[in-house]
């Protein structure tokens, strides 16, 4: 009998969906525009905020219309952090460092008007929005496979994450747009001399990256018992941990990864726990442990991994 | 890197040259500079010059709440409990002739030891004397030196660590320890008939010193307790209540004993709805979860009464000054009362008296003040009395339970604990 | 009134720890290439050695059995509140020796942490060390003996025994003081020099510092081994100055920080580091009395301050991409004395 059964083989396929949804845009949008965006949390984030506020202050109980709307405002998001601030930065040729503390710098930006957003909304609702609880959507059955119910929030995420995962491979594989990307991000100059506008590409994929990160946000106020403006803070590493397992760029490898990462936090903590009597509160040092693992082990190839030639040897050998 | 980005250093006129910059930065210095001398003025005024009768004085207390970061939704109630306490404590001074003013000075420490030390650190230089807060002890220990060597009273209205209990300094908690609490929630759940429980508590100082005191009085009653720890602010917990759900069922316990604060018990609670398992055995809580609108969703109210839910919290059972507090905290801000929220208000109160009662800004002649009217002021918390290490001496205990009203789900204070049992003043659950 | 002296040795002396930690940073990213997202490990790594060292070993001396009486539960507590403010000697040699222990486990640490960094390549450096950092977390706030969640307090303050508290502060400030002087001497020293140019020359192009023969994996050792170890010493510091630690504080929010003002202050400048130090920790402060005095309620104030400081990066980092101070060449003493003669002849 696995350890935790059923509930954390469950679990682990509702947090492999969770990681695709987080992790698969922040891949995507590093790939495309070598950018390490810290504000990445903030697209989950105000796509889980759009969902509550248009449930408390407007009564809104469609899942379709709080995916579409915290679609919208991620990819926004997104889009504005881009054209106000990555755009100017790459055209002052900014090291990639800067870029990266500029967006941490609007990661606290965003951060803490979502708090003012949430008190104004208090204000005029009286209703306490720092700590929501989850919300049950109307549009999104309930299933009953023999004497089990399948979680209408598992159900959501399958068909979500399925959905983008459809469309994210025929996009990039079948679309000349999706070829596009996949140009500018092996070879921005190249790109840009074969004609391919770089800059409408980069607006698009940061727009499609912000947008299904928010839609995961949304999934997770179906999944989650409570949710803080600090929720999506609270994860962020983890959702890092998982694109760093596919190097930052390969799409594939950060899908294998988001199996692996939930796979040891749900399956394996229960099982380590059950076994060898290890508390669940180590459940974080599981991630970080699978995390370095991977990494030693197998070093991906992304931006530029590996042991130079010479010291391969005398290290063990091998990649 | 350097050479390229020196080569490059002026692509047309798109960025300002470090002389454009230089006066910029030191204008907004300035500005602020300018900002924080008006704040000094217009800021902490104390007591010690002799003022003319007529002339109103403006003393100011310092709070130092976690308005961001993992308590973020305890300190947001607080805030507004500032605010009422504050106008009632200037009322009421007022009413006694005095012409005094209190105004609240609010920072918000994000929940982290450095904020909180910054906080006071600040306060003190404006001349504040009392500071209320943090809410963390891990803070609390942070901020400890620098408010005995600065001779200046810190009232925690939440802080519950053993550690802290410590006498002659300046760090005073209008909350008692935890020890009395899990004596109550041992004997409530022995007396609900479990005798094997499962304790499922933060591992925090809180949550470990509070599972270690359970699991004493447990014991001495004659049962037996597994702890279970789990890790501080993580976004969701499904998986720690799946390896629960497996310990309860290995382990074949009667009852689950949670102890939590309120964002992570709420998670908890709407995860374990959903557990066949986890709704076939009795949950006990403790205070912390108690008043989070969280707990009034359906799906919780539901499973609480499948599972019969019952929790403590420190009370004074049918205390006047509380229901009256509680209810004028919902009309005029519109905030249900959390854990706490008294605590804090009888400690803004007891400051407010304190300082007008010591007569002038020394710190120890205040310290000496707040011990004495501590000893004779009852408050929404009950008797505020200090014990030699500064902390609650007293403290009754209720039951409170999640009822089924007719606007939906609502808390109940539903028993009392007397002599050693406890006493339920009606039956929650059918 | 506005106690500006008290204000003054307050911010210096978060400003001194908070500067040795943006020298090592800068040493290590700006100047070696080395990007540390890990920085708050060694911090933590120094703050508890510091911690758990002048705990037990204050009540080890004065014959208090650490097993009965652990520094980390009320009794070792209230014990050590007493005894630390009876020998000042007492004090300031457990400070000593736990100031050179603390860089010495940092830096050792540093050292052993250069191989899994080494195998997963430049571009995961960072995250890797991240990692190592929330694991060295976890792992603290399980672990009894150094206090597990509770963290450890009653940390004996060097100047604990002098009576005028404005007196002990400002001594401990004169020590932080000299020690950020110490660590900038060592490190501009070891920058401008030809290790120096040999670091630039592995954080501008590994491969063709290999080619030229630099031995990179034992340059980047040494640079995490003296970076980690004055980490460290900022984390000892740290300690003594909050006189408690707990795993809590060692996030890494810490590490973010930290690369900020380095970026604000100027990537492989050392002065430039102190300056984002400064500018970034003052303007932190000086919030701090202005946001309550704006009278909202309907949000709270002081949510804008955290705002300001956000907005105050992303337009610092627009306005002047490379950072305040931009970074020198490399000034060996024979350069000095090649410039000098040119300077003489032509002059």
């Amino acid at each position: 009998m696995l350890p935790g059964y059923p509930y954390s083989i469950l679990n682990s396929l509702q947090y492999f969906l969770f990681y695709l949804l987080f992790s698969v845009p922040l891949t995507l949008s590093y790939r495309t525009s070598k950018v390490l965006n810290f504000s990445h949390s903030n697209f989950i984030a105000y796509g889980m905020y759009t969902a509550i506020f248009l449930h408390g202050l407007a009564g809104n109980q469609s899942f379709l219309v709080a995916a579409i709307a915290a679609f919208l405002a991620g990819g926004s998001i997104a889009l504005l952090n881009h054209l106000a601030v990555f755009r100017p930065l790459e055209q002052r040729r900014a090291s990639p460092a800067f870029v990266m503390i500029a967006s941490m710098g609007l990661w606290i930006m965003y951060n803490y008007l979502l708090y003012m957003l949430a008190d104004v909304a208090h204000a005029f609702t009286m209703k306490n929005f720092i700590s929501y609880g989850r919300i049950d959507y109307a549009d999104i059955p309930d299933l009953r496979i023999l004497d089990f119910t399948v979680d209408h929030s598992l159900l959501a995420s399958l068909a979500s994450a399925t959905a983008f995962g459809t469309a994210l491979y025929l996009l990039l594989m079948k679309t000349s747009l999706g070829r596009a990307m996949r140009a500018v991000a092996d070879n921005p100059a190249l790109a840009e001399i074969s004609g391919i506008p770089r800059e409408k590409v980069l607006r698009f994929t940061w727009f499609l990256c912000g947008g299904a990160a928010a839609v995961g946000g949304v999934l997770w106020t179906s999944f989650s018992g409570t949710i803080t403006p600090a929720s999506a803070d609270a994860m962020i590493l983890q959702v890092f941990a998982v694109s760093f397992i596919g190097g930052l760029v390969s799409l594939s490898r950060t899908i294998l990864g988001a199996l692996a990462i939930s796979l040891a936090e749900n399956v394996g903590i229960a099982a380590l726990n059950t076994f060898f009597g290890i508390p669940t509160s180590f459940r974080p040092f599981i991630t970080f442990v699978t995390l370095l693992t991977v990494l030693i082990v197998s070093p991906p190839l992304g931006a530029a991994g590996g042991l130079p030639y010479r010291f391969r040897r005398k290290v063990g050998g091998g990649r | 890197m350097s050479e390229e980005s020196k080569g490059k250093a002026a692509p047309a006129g798109k960025k300002l040259s470090i002389s454009a910059l230089v006066p910029l930065l030191a204008v907004f210095i300035v500005g602020l500079l300018i900002g924080f001398a008006l704040a000094g003025v217009f800021g902490a005024q104390q007591a010690a010059q002799a003022v003319a009768p007529q002339e109103k004085r403006t003393i100011s207390i310092g709070f130092t709440l976690p308005l961001s970061g993992e308590l973020s939704s305890i300190g947001k109630v607080w805030e507004k409990v500032v605010y009422l306490a504050i106008e009632d404590l200037n009322a009421e001074v007022q009413a006694y002739g005095f012409n005094v003013e209190f105004k609240p000075v609010i920072l918000d420490d994000a929940t982290s030891a450095e904020g909180a030390l910054r906080n006071v650190q600040t306060f003190a230089q404006q001349g504040i004397k009392v500071i209320i807060g943090p809410a963390a002890s891990s803070q609390v220990k942070a901020v400890k030196s620098f408010v005995d060597s600065n001779e200046i009273v810190l009232i925690s209205p939440s802080s519950t660590a053993p550690t802290l209990a410590i006498p002659g300094d300046f760090v005073f908690r209008t909350v008692g320890s935890d020890a009395g609490q899990a004596k109550v929630l041992a004997v409530l759940a022995f007396q609900e008939g479990a005798r094997k429980v499962v304790v499922f508590h933060r591992n925090d100082e809180y949550g470990n010193a509070f599972a270690d005191f359970f699991e004493k009085y447990f014991k001495e009653l004659g049962g037996a307790a597994v702890k279970m720890p789990y890790q501080t602010g993580l976004s969701d917990y499904a998986a720690e209540v799946a390896s629960l759900a497996s310990r309860v069922q290995a382990e074949k316990v009667d009852a689950v004993v949670l102890i939590s604060f309120d964002t992570d018990g709420g998670n908890i609670l709407s995860h374990a709805a959903k557990s066949p398992v986890l709704s076939a055995v009795r949950w006990f809580i403790s205070e912390g979860p108690h008043g989070a609108a969280e707990l009034k969703a359906p799906a919780v109210g539901e499973f609480a009464a499948k599972v019969k839910l019952l929790g403590t919290r420190p009370l004074f059972i049918g205390n006047p000054l509380y229901e009256d507090f509680k209810a004028r905290l919902k009309s005029k801000y519109g905030v249900d009362a959390t854990v706490f929220c008294d605590t804090l208000y009888d400690a803004v109160k007891l400051a407010g008296w304190a300082i007008i009662r010591a007569g002038s800004s020394d710190g120890r002649a205040i310290r000496a003040a707040l011990v004495e009217i501590a000893k004779t002021y009852y408050g929404p918390s009950g008797w505020t009395i200090f014990d030699e290490s500064g902390d609650k001496a007293n403290q009754d205990y209720g039951v409170w339970a999640i009822v089924r009203t007719a606007a939906g789900y609502d808390f109940k204070d539903v028993g009392v604990y007397e002599r050693g049992s406890i006493v339920f003043l009606e039956k929650p659950y059918p | 009134m506005i106690d500006i002296l008290g204000f003054l040795v307050s911010w210096l002396t978060l400003l001194g720890i908070y500067s040795i930690l943006a020298l090592s940073l800068n040493f290590e990213s700006g100047v070696s290439g080395v990007t540390n997202f890990g920085k708050v490990l060694f911090y933590g790594v120094g703050a508890y050695v510091a911690a758990a060292l002048s705990t037990y070993l204050l009540l080890a001396i004065y014959g208090i059995d650490t097993s009965e009486t652990p520094p980390y539960d009320i009794k070792g507590i209230i014990a050590l509140g007493h005894l630390s403010t009876r020998n000042p000697l007492v004090n300031l040699g457990l400070f000593a020796l736990t100031l050179i222990l603390a860089f010495l486990v940092a830096g050792a640490l540093g050292y052993l942490l250069t191989y899994p960094i080494l195998r997963v390549g430049p571009a995961f450096v960072g995250f890797t060390l991240l990692s190592s950092g929330e694991l060295m977390r976890i792992f603290l706030q399980h672990y009894t003996p150094l206090g597990a969640s509770k963290g450890l307090m009653a940390i004996p303050n060097p100047f604990a025994w002098v009576p005028v508290p404005r007196l002990r502060e400002a001594l401990f400030l004169a020590v932080v003081l000299s020690l950020l002087a110490l660590v900038y001497l060592v490190l501009n020293r070891l920058v401008n020099s030809p290790f120096g140019r040999a670091l630039k020359a592995v954080r501008d192009d590994e491969i063709a510092a290999l080619c030229l023969g630099k031995h990179v994996p034992r340059i980047k050792a040494t640079v995490l081994f003296i970076g980690s170890g004055f980490s460290g010493v900022a984390g000892a510091l740290l300690a003594y100055y909050l006189t408690a630690v707990n795993p809590d504080m060692f996030v890494p929010a810490v590490t973010f920080n930290v690369w900020a003002m380095i970026i604000l202050g100027g990537l492989g400048n050392l002065k430039g580091s102190l300056v984002g130090a400064a500018v970034f920790t003052l303007l932190d402060r000086l919030l701090t009395f202005v946001t309550p005095q704006i009278g909202l309620t309907v949000v709270s104030p002081d949510y804008i301050r955290w705002f300001a400081v956000g907005l105050l990066i992303v337009v610092l980092i627009i306005a002047r991409p490379q950072g305040l101070l931009p970074e020198e060449p490399v000034k060996t003493p024979a350069l000095e004395e090649a410039l000098r003669a040119a300077g003489e002849s032509s002059g």
